[in-house]
């Protein structure tokens, strides 16, 4: 054998052995981090370079990814590394909420602390759709009453604290019913709820789960890898919420959903449809400046309808014409009002600041009422400070009777 | 004087070339084999709030491991590894005692006896604004 | 060849000693740290996992030449008996590595294997306990597959080996008809055989190299639930064919008896058959071994259609 083909295959081998030595050296190199409740490394930053923090109250060096999202944290291989991520690209997913959000030092507390809210968000009428569902069965004759029977997936609720809670809901299935209508309102109308995808991406794209209203998408479609995603907050724009509300209306008689066909250039046009009457603050306003936790997460009971969960009104912030709004001076520093000022990021609240209340205690922790004697709203997503006035002591002629805010539009309601 | 023939030219570069191919091997394993695959221990400890301390009464926190006292001009936290191999010492009426080879440190770490070249390290603190008493041991 | 392999795996395998953890919490992240984390642990890996599945093959290759060529039979039969205690030993020690991953993609060759051994006989029981230190497939385990695939294979593997290496000089080397029936007189020095040995070294270390900067070893999510089904439950390759045999009936049947069956047979033929001609032996498909090289052929036919079968099932 020549001696040369033993050069010839060392030459070669040396080149092989350079070249995976090169390939090795042009591996990225791995970024660590130790987050320090888990004391784990993770290895998920290598890849996912200048990802932003998802929220003040979450940062990245405390919790890492892995708490939050699953996945392989050691792995630098995508289809590893998110073999074993929970919910995908989204870990507050109610499949996989409990072991993403919950746990006792995290998000299921319980009712007595405030912190039961995955509890809550389960059980809540946007969650379960047991309201649509219990009127389209009793319009149809399948049940005798508007007491609810079915949600969107089989629920219970052990303790049931109100009078109008219900202890279990079975999952609807509109196969199992004759009525042709209700069949076809399976079919069309039950991806209104946090637990569904809405149909149409765009514009009324939104995730599931917690973060159906908590992750706000950016304006527009979500991108694959669209930074914007990764966001938590508690400053929810009214457009979030219009991702299921205000984009159209149901028809009965077809059973179809027939959308909104304007297109609104403003807000004033934007926030509801052509249809609706509303006053001034009902559009300067984002719905959670008004609406309460328990009005939009629930209070920890299954209902059957909106109407036992709303209980927000005018005169809740503005009172009648002989009481003032009720109020409470913050006094406990561990107080639920100061907690959540201090979540977002606009409003600001301090202990000895006087706040209203509602009808059933809800601390309204956006308002003040001022030294002068008048009081202030700060929107909690757009932090536009407003001046309002109490009703006692105005011209308003309402009825102490008619307290409904249908009454307050028949004088305030703004024309388009 | 021998000729030099073809083939002794291609020994030659066929060893350089293993060679090389070898130097690359050992270079190779030298680093597979020296890469830390365990997180670096804590550096920082958080002791708790800075006022639950006694006043110029040591404590011990066996954790770290570190000697603390309060006094009037603020922590002193001594460490407790024995400086000649890092054995934990132990209290003794002079001070501390080392029980692995016997060094012996009076109350404010100096060596008094053993085999211990230099005194107990002085470990940094610094109280945070919101009264917390953090220790660093780097 | 096979030298040169195990040589490769043994290396890369005590190199990976330094990492791996054997605990069914730790097994798999550690696995994941020498693939991903440590400078080069993924080449060593791939190498390990590499060069001990090109041993597989060689083996089998070398299994098929000494059949086909007759140099089996006497005075080389106990060296045979060796080979295929040397084979069964490889196959042993690719499952048990195999296992070490303690990933998702291994548990349910872990769980058949361990309820095959259960399904002998009269020792099933003793072996199953001998093999998996118990009913949990837990961390006794994986501590024992991880001390037969260090230790309790590999010494005997290495005593055999030479064993087998040092009969082949005994018996009086590579099978070759007698001087006085040699039909070719070309005899290569030492050094020269030195020399073809290393350059083939060096090519299987190229190709060994190239492969695994190409073709990484297998890896999976770590084992959440040992009782849950993730992955497809699919055998490594070289139990494909028992995988396809056990869709037939019984376990201990078609599991373990046959198998051993085709080892038994491999093992009597050259003490049942009549081996070559002294002038033919050491040739390739002499006339007077032809029943020894058709049973050979069909086991091996068998084998190989079993594992095609497998293969293009879909999972």
């Amino acid at each position: 054998m020549a001696y040369s083909r033993l050069t010839l295959a060392s030459a070669v081998l040396l080149a092989s052995s350079v070249a995976v030595v090169a390939a090795e050296l042009r591996k990225p190199r791995p970024v660590e981090l130790v987050p320090s409740l888990s004391r784990q490394p993770e290895y998920c930053l290598t890849c996912h370079v200048g990802l932003p923090e998802i929220s003040a109250a979450h940062p990245e060096q405390t919790f890492g990814c892995v708490i939050c999202h699953g996945g392989e944290r050691l792995a630098l291989d995508e289809h590893l590394a998110h073999s074993s991520m929970r919910g995908g690209a989204n870990p507050s997913d109610f499949s996989v909420v409990e072991q993403s959000c919950g746990g006792s030092q995290c998000h299921s507390g319980s009712q007595a602390d405030q912190r039961d809210h995955i509890q809550r968000a389960m059980t809540s009428v946007q969650s379960t759709y047991a309201g649509a569902i219990a009127s389209i069965l009793y319009t149809f004759a399948a049940q005798p009453d508007l007491t609810a029977r079915y949600g969107i997936a089989a629920i219970s609720d052990e303790v049931v604290n109100t009078a109008s809670g219900v202890a279990a809901l079975e999952a609807f299935d509109a196969t199992g019913f004759a009525s042709p209508s209700i069949v076809k309102f399976g079919r069309n109308c039950t991806t209104c709820h946090i637990g569904a995808t809405p149909a149409d991406g765009g514009t009324y794209a939104r995730f599931t789960g917690c973060a159906a209203c908590h992750s706000p998408l950016g304006a527009g479609a979500p991108a694959e890898g669209n930074r914007e995603t990764h966001v938590l907050t508690t400053a929810i724009p009214y457009a979030q919420c219009n991702t299921c509300h205000n984009r159209g209306n149901y028809d009965l008689r077809t059973m179809a959903f027939v959308p909104r066909s304007d297109h609104p250039v403003d807000r004033v046009h934007d926030y509801y449809q052509p249809i609706a009457q509303f006053v001034r603050c009902e559009y300067a306003l984002d719905c959670i400046d008004c609406h309460t936790r328990v009005e939009a997460m629930g209070d920890g009971d299954i209902h059957s309808s909106k109407k036992e969960i709303q209980y927000i009104q005018c005169k809740t912030c503005h009172g009648t014409r002989t009481d003032l709004p009720p109020a409470m001076t913050v006094t406990d520093t561990n107080d639920i009002s100061l907690r959540l000022a201090q979540l977002n990021p606009v409003v600001e609240l301090s202990t000895g600041d006087r706040v209203l209340v509602t009808e059933q205690g809800e601390p309204l922790w956006n308002t003040r009422l001022l030294a002068d004697g008048s009081y202030e709203l700060v929107g909690k997503a757009t932090g536009e400070r407003f001046k309002f006035r109490p009703v006692r002591g105005s011209g308003c002629t309402q009825n102490p009777e008619e307290q409904a805010s249908q009454y307050c539009h028949e004088c305030h309601a703004v024309e388009r | 004087m021998p000729r030099h023939t073809r083939r002794d030219f291609m020994k030659v570069i066929t060893s350089y070339l293993l060679g090389l191919i070898g130097g690359l091997g050992i270079a190779g394993v030298v680093r597979f084999l020296a890469y830390e695959s365990e997180p670096r221990r804590q550096t920082e400890f958080d002791l708790g709030q800075a006022s639950d301390f006694p006043k110029n009464m040591p404590t011990r926190r066996d954790e770290i491991p570190a000697l603390l006292i309060m006094n009037s001009s603020g922590f002193i936290a001594l460490s407790l590894i024995c400086t000649h191999l890092g054995c934990t010492v132990k209290d003794a009426p002079e001070g501390f005692v080392c029980p692995c080879h016997g060094t012996l440190y009076d109350n404010e770490g100096s060596v008094l006896r053993g085999p211990a070249a230099e005194p107990l390290r002085r470990l940094r603190t610094e109280v945070t604004p919101e009264g917390r008493l953090i220790l660093y041991t780097e | 060849m096979a030298v040169f392999l195990t040589l490769v795996v043994g290396g890369t395998g005590i190199l990976e000693m330094f990492y791996y953890i054997p605990t069914p919490e730790q097994a798999a992240l550690s696995v994941q740290t020498i693939t991903y984390l440590v400078p080069f642990g993924s080449v060593v890996r791939s190498l390990h996992y590499w060069s001990a599945q090109a041993l597989l093959f060689v083996v089998g290759v070398h299994l098929l030449r000494v059949m086909f060529t007759g140099a089996s039979s006497t005075p080389r039969r106990f060296n045979h008996l060796l080979g295929l205690a040397l084979l069964v030993g490889s196959v042993l020690l690719d499952f048990t590595g195999y296992v070490l991953r303690w990933d998702q993609g291994i548990q349910w060759a872990l769980v058949v294997g361990a309820n095959l051994l259960k399904a002998i006989p009269l020792v099933g029981d003793s072996l199953h306990i001998m093999g998996t230190g118990g009913a949990n497939l837990g961390a006794t385990t994986l501590i024992r597959f991880y001390s037969w695939h260090t230790f309790g294979l590999t010494l005997p593997f290495v005593v055999l080996s030479v064993w087998h290496i040092f009969r082949v000089r005994r018996d009086g080397g590579i099978a070759v008809p007698p001087p006085a029936l040699r039909t070719d007189h070309e005899r290569i020095s030492r050094r020269e055989l030195v020399r073809r040995e290393l350059l083939a070294a060096l090519l299987c270390a190229t190709v060994l190299l190239l492969l695994a900067a190409a073709c990484p070893a297998p890896i999976a999510a770590p084992i959440v639930d040992m009782r849950e089904l993730t992955l497809d439950a699919r055998a490594p390759w070289f139990f494909l064919w028992v995988q396809e045999l056990l869709r037939w009936g019984d376990p201990f049947v078609f599991g373990v008896l046959l198998p051993l069956g085709l080892l038994g047979l491999l093992s009597a033929i050259p003490y049942v058959l009549d081996g070559p001609a002294p002038a033919e032996l050491g040739r390739w498909f002499p006339a007077s071994g032809r029943g020894a090289q058709i049973l050979t052929g069909v086991v091996a036919l068998a084998v190989a259609a079993l594992t095609v079968m497998a293969l293009v099932r879909a999972p």
